[in-house]
């Protein structure tokens, strides 16, 4: 079995790519995790290299089209699972001939659109319930740690809606925040931070949230499955109506 | 009173209204500052009732001067009042938006004192909330049926969707349990709303009305004569039905514990959505022979086994009209196989790989030319086949899978 390791990166990934054609070859497997090599496989390090990740970048441009590269950016996002050689068989196609990425019922066409669904779902969950708290600076705070890496995606959704706030959502999961200061907006590492102090208003609209979940479900209609259904257990961390003394 | 116990009880009373929905509304109005209305709206909590949480639904105040029967509000209730000022419902408003708990605002209100007072509180609300706050977020209110006509007109300029309840389908019905109302009442501030947008040729302001079913005898055929009327007529973009929940001991309403008929519901909301995006006529789902609808099948299936005669469809040919029409098919399913087959005619397999479920489509389609089942299986086979398929899972009503993809989740 050929095993491709690279650094995880959306370059190293196009670096892939170009390695892929020059050698001719689609390995069997690709990942950026550490993972012990069975003795029968072969395995081999794909080094990211800026200048070639442009070059590839520019060709997908002028090759595919915009609904394809995006397509391409959300599966790349899913980094829940390894969508990495499937996303290498999707171009190679594409590269040989553009109209075959149209033909829905192809194995490898129709999976990608199964992780673009499945990247865009997270995002509406998480634009949806995601929830910011004020702090001392009036500066609004979200924590999330989504399943699929959505935070790039998240900025506009938010830039739009809060105009003239400041804001910062913070993916713990991935120590990544978006940062959002006086109409600039910014990516960060964030390796350590401190739980930030909160507006003295914060804890009384948080209750009076509470109130209105409580006394807004009917009680002869109640259906915790279904509320189960729409809101997974894993979301629920971040919806304070959910805890138990809010 | 805090204004958490007011909260509480003026949350306590809006509930009962189904028609939540921020939804299918195109933007035209800006304020400039906090607030966007995302296409398609967005559910930001599920309450215990499974329901979706988009908007803070909250009477402005619960006393009333009217004496509908079949409403917890009604004067000669003995419940606890409140009242918000326009200042507090403004305030929670844009709170709750800021931290993302909401995408905006459902005001509805019991009559306070006179029509036009409650009209101006209301409105007092909404100039706060845009021109104060700049909030730019969604905001539907109820309008006070019998309000000045100049009241009505503000309001219209500052809120995205506006509604009056008919409540009852039919203008006898209404005359028993809500003496004060008439329909024409009732559609009155609709038609102010109409006339407005026309003159000023502006784009129509979205519009709704709600109907609650299973509290008096209409027939489905009634109801679903009367929403494609307001659809025409009234040009309302939505009409919502509500399962009765018996709230008051009336003699001429189902008693108090009479469950509410939330299957009928369900259906009439599955033809109602067939009726505007899948081409059918409502005489095409009930008609006087059997003029409710049946509650085992969805309007659909229910309509392709009284027409077996137009069935095999085949799905390398039809058009999308056509396809709409199978009972296994819906928008999405329609999309993905118009889509695929651009490409190379369909077989079997390629339904499978784009996940197109089988289990109801095999009877009523032929794929290549080739059927699915057995030639010889008549309408009474199926039928009983089709009964015994497993039930899908409980139902969400319809009007809360529009939240997420509009025209993607309601498919039947
Ligand atoms: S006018 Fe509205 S709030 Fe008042 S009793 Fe009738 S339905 Fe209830």
């Amino acid at each position: 079995m050929i095993l491709w390791c690279y650094d995880g990166t959306f370059e190293g990934f196009l670096s892939l790519v170009h390695e892929s054609y020059i050698h001719k070859t689609i390995p069997d497997r690709i990942t950026a995790d550490e993972i012990t090599p069975n003795l029968l496989d072969e395995r081999q390090w794909i080094e990211t290299d800026d200048a070639i990740a442009r070059r590839v970048a520019a060709s997908l441009n002028e090759r595919f089209s915009k609904e394809t590269l995006q397509r391409i950016k959300h599966t790349f996002l899913c980094d829940d699972s390894t969508p990495e050689r499937d996303l290498l068989l999707y171009i190679r196609l594409g590269f040989k001939s553009p109209r075959a990425l149209e033909d829905f019922a192809h194995p490898i066409v129709y999976a990608i659109h199964g992780y673009e669904r499945r990247l865009l779902s997270t995002l509406h969950k998480m634009n949806a319930y995601l929830r910011f708290e004020e702090l001392e600076d009036k500066t609004l705070y979200a924590r999330i740690a989504p399943p699929r890496n959505v935070l790039p995606l998240m900025g506009g959704h938010f830039r739009t809606r809060l105009r003239g706030e400041n804001f910062i959502i913070h993916d713990t999961a991935r120590s990544i925040a978006l940062l959002h200061r006086e109409g600039e907006s910014s990516f960060v590492r964030i390796e350590s931070f401190e739980t930030p102090t909160l507006s003295v208003e914060e804890g009384s609209f948080r209750r009076l949230w509470k109130t209105f979940f409580d006394s807004v479900a009917i009680r002869s209609r109640l259906n915790p499955t279904l509320q189960r259904s729409h809101v997974p257990l894993k979301y629920r961390t971040y919806m304070s109506e959910f805890w138990d003394n809010g | 009173m805090t204004i958490d116990e007011k909260l509480t009880i003026l949350t306590d009373s809006a509930k009962y209204d189904v028609s939540c929905s921020s939804s299918g509304s195109v933007r035209t109005l800006d304020f400039g500052g906090v607030g966007s209305v995302a296409n398609g709206g967005i559910c930001h909590a599920y309450s215990a009732d499974g329901r979706c949480i988009s908007l803070l639904k909250i009477l402005f105040t619960n006393y009333c001067i009217y004496d509908c029967a079949y409403c917890v509000n009604r004067i000669g209730n003995d419940i606890r009042r409140a009242a918000f000022t326009p200042e507090e419902v403004a305030g929670l408003t844009i709170n709750f938006y800021r931290r993302n708990m909401i995408e905006g605002l459902f005001l509805s209100s019991g009559i306070i004192s006179s029509e036009d007072h409650t009209m101006r509180l209301i409105l007092k609300t909404l100039r706060l909330l845009r021109h104060t706050y700049r909030f730019n977020g969604y905001i539907h209110v109820k309008l006070i049926p019998g309000a000045s006509e100049d009241l009505i007109i503000e309001t219209l300029t500052l809120a995205d969707r506006v509604s009056s309840n008919i409540e009852l389908p039919s203008s006898q019905s209404l005359a028993l349990l809500a003496p004060d109302k008439t329909r024409e009442k009732v559609l009155q501030p609709l038609t102010m709303a109409k006339n407005y947008s026309l003159e000023h040729q502006k784009h129509p302001i979205g519009m709704s009305t709600q109907l609650i079913i299973g509290a008096t005898p209409e027939s489905d055929l009634e109801i679903l004569r009367l929403s494609t009327s307001l659809y025409k007529k009234t040009m309302l973009k939505r009409v919502y039905y509500s399962a009765y929940i018996p709230i008051n001991n009336v003699k001429n309403l189902p008693s108090l514990g009479t469950p509410p008929p939330l299957l009928r519901e369900h259906r009439l909301y599955q033809a109602d959505w067939l009726i505007r995006f899948y081409g059918f006529g409502y005489n095409e789902i009930v008609d006087e022979a059997a003029p409710n609808l049946d509650e085992r099948f969805d309007p659909k299936l229910s309509w392709a086994l009284r027409n077996l005669h137009l069935f095999p469809i085949e799905i390398n040919t039809a058009d999308r009209e056509t396809l709409l029409r199978i009972p296994g098919l819906g928008v999405r399913g329609v999309d993905k196989i118009l889509k695929a087959r651009r490409f190379r005619p369909l077989n079997v397999y390629d339904l499978e790989t784009m996940k197109i479920s089988l289990k109801r489509l095999r009877y009523f389609v032929t794929v290549g030319g080739k059927l699915l089942i057995d030639r010889s299986m008549d309408y009474q086979q199926i039928q009983t086949e089709l009964l015994s398929l497993p039930k899908p899972p409980p139902s969400a009503q319809p009007t809360l899978f529009e939240y997420f993809y509009p025209t993607v989740m309601g498919e039947l």
